[in-house]
């Protein structure tokens, strides 16, 4: 494995990576409907093409290409320009048919990839692939496979991958697709005094050191913005914390312009 | 005193003579025009007969034969994937460009018109 960073773009998340994601990798980023996911995996491949001229490829399973172009605009991003500079690629198939053209010698996808010279790929979703098997075993291998097909054509890639709960406890998270992933973010609504909030966490980076620290995370106009660590709370990613000791005596005892957090 | 049928027909086939002979021999059924469409709006991709007509709101039975003889016609390529039949938009620079013409034309409401007449009269 290389070590060279590949940055996000995303202010706060290249720091939280200590420079962005290591090159040649797979890199999973979980999270509930609308927290913001294909966002991430976009301004990923917008900051490749933008600030490092690093092509990219978009591979959506049911989700129109259209979409994409659209989600873009509205950040500022004209993937439409990109894909006519030939710089960018949204592909949409069914996942059993990206899986076979993967596997096999000069499928499209290589040639696609080989014929813009891309060095980012966004999956968009992994969760698709789930239909594919009949096991979680199966699933896994079945993830491997494609990872590696990914990693053959020297891609390193944002895959994302659903999660039901919007908050509450999480439900199984799947061990397997962790595994064979080489960095895993977590992406999670957080309810603190009837308010939602938005909170990232970097839970694992294969060979590297990372901030394990839970941050606050936005969707602005510009993208995905990760900003400071929460404080006094615990529990986090239950989606549902509870303060601190200190926090809940401070919520008691002290007048309101002398608590912290 | 000219016949009113030859009339509208030498009215209808006032369009680039390429378009005209795209229409009368290859997309001559709205659902061929649907898929024509689809696959301009989507140029990468592969898939099957199935996911296509989900994609387009369509009943597979209904989608698959217009599939194949817009395959056999070129407008489209089909091969095997690991025992599956997929589709893709033919690689053929000559035919991606007659499409591309044919699908911007449709944004005029009179070239419209007139493909839709000669559809209907390709369906009889």
């Amino acid at each position: 494995m290389s070590t060279n960073r590949i940055p996000t773009g995303i202010l706060g998340l290249d720091e939280m990576l200590h420079g962005g994601f290591l090159g040649n990798t797979a890199n999973l980023v979980e999270g509930a409907p609308g927290t913001g996911k294909s966002t991430l995996g976009m301004q990923f491949i917008e900051h490749g093409i933008a600030a490092h001229n690093e092509a990219g490829i978009i591979l959506t399973f049911e989700e129109f290409p259209e979409h994409y172009y659209r989600d873009a605009a509205n950040f500022g991003w004209d993937f439409h320009a990109h894909e006519a500079a030939n710089r960018l690629r949204v592909i949409m198939s069914s996942p059993e048919v990206t899986r076979a053209d993967m596997l096999r010698l000069n499928g499209q996808i290589e040639m696609l990839v080989h014929q813009i010279e891309a060095r980012r790929v966004l999956v968009d979703s992994l969760s698709h692939f789930e239909r594919l098997a009949e096991s979680p075993v199966e699933l896994r291998q079945t993830i491997f496979e494609f990872i590696n097909g990914l990693k053959r054509l020297d891609l390193t890639a944002v895959l994302t991958r659903e999660n039901a709960a919007l908050l509450g406890e999480l439900p199984d998270v799947e061990e397997n697709l962790a595994f064979v992933a080489d960095s895993y973010t977590l992406l999670r609504y957080v309810e603190i005094q009837s308010a939602v909030h938005k909170a990232l966490l970097v839970l694992k980076l294969r060979g590297s050191d990372h901030d394990k620290n839970i941050r606050h995370y936005e969707i602005t106009g510009q993208g995905l913005v990760v900003r400071s660590r929460f404080e006094g709370t615990r529990g986090i990613m239950s989606g549902t914390p509870t303060m601190t000791h200190a926090e809940a005596f401070a919520a008691a005892f002290l007048p309101s312009d002398k608590q912290t957090g | 005193m000219p016949d009113t049928d030859d009339l509208a027909t030498s009215l209808m086939n006032d369009m680039d003579p390429r378009l005209l002979e795209l229409i009368q021999t290859r997309i001559n059924s709205f659902i061929k025009w649907d898929l024509v469409r689809f696959f301009h709006e989507n140029p990468h991709t592969t898939d099957t007969a199935d996911s296509i007509a989900r994609y387009t709101g369509r009943d597979v039975r209904t989608v698959e034969p217009e599939l194949a003889q817009l395959a056999r016609d070129g407008v489209l390529s089909m091969e095997s994937l690991s025992g599956m039949q997929v589709f893709t938009l033919s690689n053929d620079s000559d035919t991606r460009d007659l499409i591309d013409s044919f699908i911007h034309a449709c944004d005029d409401r009179q070239f419209r018109v007139k493909a839709i007449y000669h559809v209907i009269r390709c369906l009889r």
